[in-house]
């Protein structure tokens, strides 16, 4: 299911797209997962910070996808700073 | 240069060679997105091996095309100006490397083209096959040819006057020198290491790796100058 909600991307060049919170949960597990946390307890932190990120989302028209990873980065850090951590240098490693 | 001298600058190019990071930075993320898409451990070992065969045959390969067109240019007797256009290059890499390697952010992003780094990002993203890892790993090589491309050519001129079974061991030296720390996070994620302590440690440490990898090519410079340019100018005189 995705709000509706314009996420402009990163390089401003490409369109814009509607928020999609599997999208994100996936993201989020897929973070979890690579810092070797149980499958269950990475279903868990993505659903919270899932949340977290769409209360975030509900009082704006518009966000960045810098600010979207931003906030995601923001709560994981309280619930798994590794995670949190991989997920922030996901597009600076190279 | 005897052969334990020229065998020694090969080993110190691979141990500089070893120090660049494209080729780690991609098998890091290769890493994560393997084991984020909930592959099996053995999946994950097959992908990252394929990731390392493919910078081993590519490393092995350039070596050798380097040392072919170095030994069809100018034969086995190697003018003073290639040696001393060779030691420039070193010169110019290293303090490039010092200057430039890693982007002025936090991470560990590189000073390579950013098409370049896009490209490599998308293709790990979407590599599922071994074969699609063994062909990241020979773009990843390729990738860092601006820095690689110094220590390669200096151990190609070093290796094409050895006789033939000395150069496969040069190259063999070269392969498993400039391996060696791709190969030490293989083995670290292949045992279940965090990605995150192997990410922090490479991040941590980026500014030391940087300053090594810069002067180890400048001293190198600076020894193959002295060695090959300057005492041939004396002794001829």
């Amino acid at each position: 299911m995705g709000l509706a909600i314009d996420i402009i991307k990163r390089d401003g060049g490409r369109k814009s797209e509607k928020f999609s919170d599997e999208k994100l949960h996936a993201s989020i597990v897929a973070a979890c997962l690579s810092v070797r946390t149980p499958i269950g307890q990475a279903e868990a932190i993505a659903h919270a910070v899932t949340q977290s990120v769409i209360s975030w989302l509900e009082t704006k028209p518009e966000v960045t996808s810098h600010d979207i990873r931003r906030i995601t980065v923001k709560h994981l850090h309280t619930h798994h700073p590794d995670a949190a951590y991989i997920y922030e240098q996901h597009r600076i490693t190279i | 240069m005897d052969i334990s001298s020229s065998l020694l600058v090969v080993a110190l190019a691979a141990l500089i060679h070893a120090s660049f990071q494209l080729s780690l930075s991609v098998l890091t993320m290769l890493s994560g997105h393997a084991i984020g898409a909930k592959h099996s451990q053995a999946r994950v070992l097959r992908l990252t091996t394929s990731f390392v065969a493919g910078v081993a045959l590519m490393t092995i390969l350039l070596l050798a095309f380097i040392s072919l067109v170095l030994v069809d240019v100018f034969g086995h007797d190697i003018p003073l100006l290639m040696w001393a256009t060779a030691a420039g290059l070193l010169f110019g890499v290293g303090v490039a490397v010092w200057l430039f390697y890693y982007r002025k952010s936090v991470g560990t992003s590189l000073w390579i083209p950013r098409s370049v780094a896009t490209y490599l990002s998308d293709r790990t993203k979407a590599t599922k096959q071994s074969a699609e890892a063994f062909g990241l790993g020979v773009s990843s090589v390729l990738g860092e040819l601006l820095f690689i491309i110094a220590p390669m050519t200096i151990s190609a001129l070093v290796l094409i006057q050895l006789p033939a079974m000395w150069q496969l061991i040069g190259i063999g030296i070269y392969a498993v020198i400039s391996l060696s720390s791709i190969v030490i996070v293989w083995v670290l994620i292949g045992g279940g290491h965090k990605l995150s302590a192997i990410q922090k440690w490479r991040e941590s440490n980026k500014h030391f790796l940087q300053f090594a990898g810069g002067s180890g090519l400048i001293i190198l410079g600076f020894y193959v100058y002295v060695m090959q340019v300057i005492s041939s100018s004396v002794g001829g005189i």
